[in-house]
């Protein structure tokens, strides 16, 4: 059905209008950043229309003599590894709270939650203390197991929803076939459930990236994340702009191929949407 | 079946775990933590490690990080008593809290049995004294210096100002839409426009407290500091660059260098920068001269940083043995030498001949001119009280909106005055 009225076309020019104001409202902030990464440090408050072709490499080759690169491996390590863990235990737990009858399910679900209803700073001064006192501290474990407090649970809840979509015949006809719960797992449930776990999988590790509450706290020299070094470019008498802006750009430019490629995957899953 | 797969997961995670560990148990030799924040000297020290290492058998894990990082790190560690800071970086502003909090150690014996105790420069040392014991050594003291483009000056005829009276004529004649007259720090803060704006206030006569430091009752709402007041806001809203009510060190520097702002007051740490002729396209036009005085005299801003050694510290002996290498006329002489850091706190080091040298091309006169203005700085420029970072950051709130026109000058002090009162009255 075509729709050639006016108010159509007009409500539809305005939408479209808006979708543009909007993506401006985010994509400049970016841009400029981006813009600044290529400036010498001479030209930085300069605006870009005055000199625009005084641009340059240097900020990129600066920062590969700093602690940055390692920083960043670092994210890449933690925030990895917390997200395949929280997949790990995170699953399987999911998967027993939507199709098993246990009792106090609830109850289990929501003490997860719990974590996550409690601003960080609320805990962090006991959490400290005990990462001190067992030498966790600054350590790729002691990291990666406070990331699971933000992963895990997200895993979960939303693992949860997923697998509920699933009907219970799929299971009881895997079963009937003679499979065992894990293989019913593994074999029917996951590769059904592929596009919750892609999805759940890019949220948890976009929330240990760029985490900087928990770095902050719990990272020293050898751990330390991305996030956190980039404020070590803040010093006492000099504020390393151009650094800033490329350390921005790098920490942004891993995110960016991983939130295209699982796009769809992203959109059916908070979507609802499963496919048998 | 599956129970297999179970027990190899957990083996797989187990040892994945462990494998961590061990790499972190590694990293915890028995080694001397320092916690600095990024500043050239700092960077400086850093990169000397080794020689601490050689001379004294210690080894030294010198951790530089920015220094809001530094903020919550230390706040956390001394809270929790954590002992996992072995030498702290320490601003002579937070002396007192610290000391008041416990975090800190005396090292008053140590120091006095320093046989070239009397080389340190006496103002920075003397920050460090609470109550007659002193908590740290200085390795750092800048002082705040006017930095004007001679070529801006000379091409209409003006004489470097001496007195803020005479930079407000200065400005006046030399102010172009190109260039603008001055720049000085404006964004709120107790290190940042409270660094420059109490130079105007005491020149002009004014000061914090009645009877600092028997009668801690405000005296912010003074004429003499609303006539400072009023000659800061008229400097930066007649002559100072566009958007000047949001500036902090890092815009002064660009604003400069870039040739859009002909004269600043700041410390030797931004002036240096200035000067610097391999980032600063202006450096050879930059003469350095004595800050502006007032009526009641001249007040050079002034920052004194330094290393104690925090309460909880594992090995307080090792720990002060890294300070004293540390402040050492050797190790700040090499500093010197390999760094911007002509804000070394020993006397002896402005007189080794290749120092003397290397600051000489920034301008003959420059170590002297340093000296010269530390001498006249007062210790507590900023008041030496506990509570200076609220009250520092109350007043800098203040002045900072009076500038930008949200108050009236006589609103914005009369607002100080209270916020301080209150301040105090809390303790």
């Amino acid at each position: 059905m075509r729709d050639d009225s006016f108010s159509f076309k007009l409500k539809r020019g305005f939408g479209i209008l808006m979708m543009l104001a909007f993506a401006v409202f985010a994509v400049f902030p970016i841009l400029w950043v981006l813009i600044l990464s290529f400036r010498p440090a001479t030209q930085l408050f300069v605006p870009i229309w005055e000199t625009p072709f005084e641009l340059t490499l240097e900020n990129y080759s600066a920062i590969i003599g700093t602690n940055f690169p390692f920083a960043l491996l670092n994210s890449a390590i933690t925030a990895g590894a917390s997200t395949l863990l929280a997949l790990l235990l995170g699953i399987p737990a999911a998967f027993a709270l939507s199709k098993s009858r246990l009792s106090g399910k609830f109850l289990a679900s929501w003490l997860l939650l719990l974590l996550r209803m409690a601003p960080p700073v609320g805990f962090v001064i006991p959490l400290f203390l005990i990462y001190i006192n067992s030498g966790l501290i600054d350590t790729y474990a002691g990291l990666i197991f406070a990331y699971m407090s933000l992963t895990l649970p997200l895993v979960v809840w939303s693992m949860w929803t997923t697998f509920n979509q699933i009907p219970n015949e799929v299971i009881e006809a895997a079963l009937m076939d003679g499979a065992s719960i894990w293989k019913t797992l593994v074999k029917v449930m996951i590769p059904i459930a592929r596009p919750g776990i892609v999805a759940a999988a890019i949220l948890s590790f976009l929330l240990a990236w760029n985490d900087f509450f928990f770095a902050l706290i719990i990272t020293r020299s050898e751990t330390v994340t991305a996030p956190v070094a980039v404020m070590n470019f803040v010093s006492y008498a000099s504020v390393d702009w151009g650094a800033i802006a490329v350390a921005s750009i790098v920490l942004t430019l891993p995110v960016v191929p991983v939130i295209i490629l699982a796009n769809k995957y992203i959109v059916q899953s908070l979507g609802g949407a499963v496919k048998g | 079946m599956y129970l297999k797969t179970t027990r190899r997961l957990m083996a797989a995670a187990l040892a994945g775990a462990m494998a961590l560990q061990s790499g972190a148990a590694f990293a915890q030799e028995k080694t001397l933590k320092v916690l600095l924040f990024g500043m050239p000297s700092t960077i400086g020290l850093q990169a000397l490690a080794g020689d601490f290492e050689k001379e004294t058998g210690i080894k030294a894990d010198i951790e530089i990080i920015g220094q809001d990082v530094f903020e919550n790190r230390i706040t956390l560690s001394f809270a929790g008593r954590t002992g996992d800071i072995d030498v702290v970086h320490t601003p002579a502003i937070q002396v007192q809290r610290w000391v008041e909090a416990g975090w800190i150690n005396p090292i008053t014996d140590q120091v006095d049995a320093l046989e070239d105790k009397d080389d340190f420069l006496k103002g920075p040392l003397e920050a460090y004294a609470v109550e007659g014991d002193t908590y740290a050594l200085p390795f750092f003291a800048e002082v705040g210096l006017l930095a004007y483009r001679k070529d801006i000056l000379e091409a209409k005829g003006q004489q470097p100002p001496k007195t803020w009276d005479e930079m407000l004529s200065v400005a006046a004649a030399i102010n172009t839409p190109e260039t603008a007259a001055i720049a000085l720090r404006a964004a709120p803060g107790q290190g940042f426009n409270m660094f420059v704006f109490p130079a105007l206030m005491w020149a002009y006569g004014g000061k914090f407290f009645a009877d600092y430091p028997s009668d801690l009752t405000p005296a912010i709402n003074s004429p003499e500091n609303l006539k400072a007041l009023q000659v800061y806001i008229e400097l930066l809203t007649k002559y100072g660059p566009q958007g000047v009510g949001r500036f902090n060190f890092p815009e002064i520097v660009a604003a400069v260098q870039g040739g859009q702002v002909a004269m600043t007051v700041d410390g030797t740490s931004i002036t240096s920068q200035l000067v610097d002729k391999e980032k600063s396209p202006v450096a050879d036009n930059i003469e350095l001269a004595l800050p502006p005085s007032g009526p009641a005299g001249r007040f050079p801003p002034i920052a004194v940083h330094g290393l104690a050694v925090p309460s909880d510290a594992k090995d307080p002996e090792a720990s002060f043995k890294f300070i004293q290498w540390a402040t050492s006329k050797e190790t700040m002489a090499k500093i010197a030498l390999n760094q911007a850091y002509p804000d070394f706190t020993r006397a002896s080091v402005a007189s080794i001949p290749e120092v003397v040298e290397k600051y000489s091309g920034i301008q003959p006169n420059f170590l002297d001119l340093r000296v010269e203005a530390l001498n006249e700085a007062r210790g507590d420029y900023r008041p030496l009280i506990s509570t200076w970072p609220e009250i520092g950051a109350a007043l800098g709130e203040n002045i900072n909106g009076a500038l930008n026109g949200l108050v009236t000058p006589e609103a914005a002090l009369e607002k100080a005055d209270q916020e301080v009162s209150d301040i105090i009255d809390s303790q």
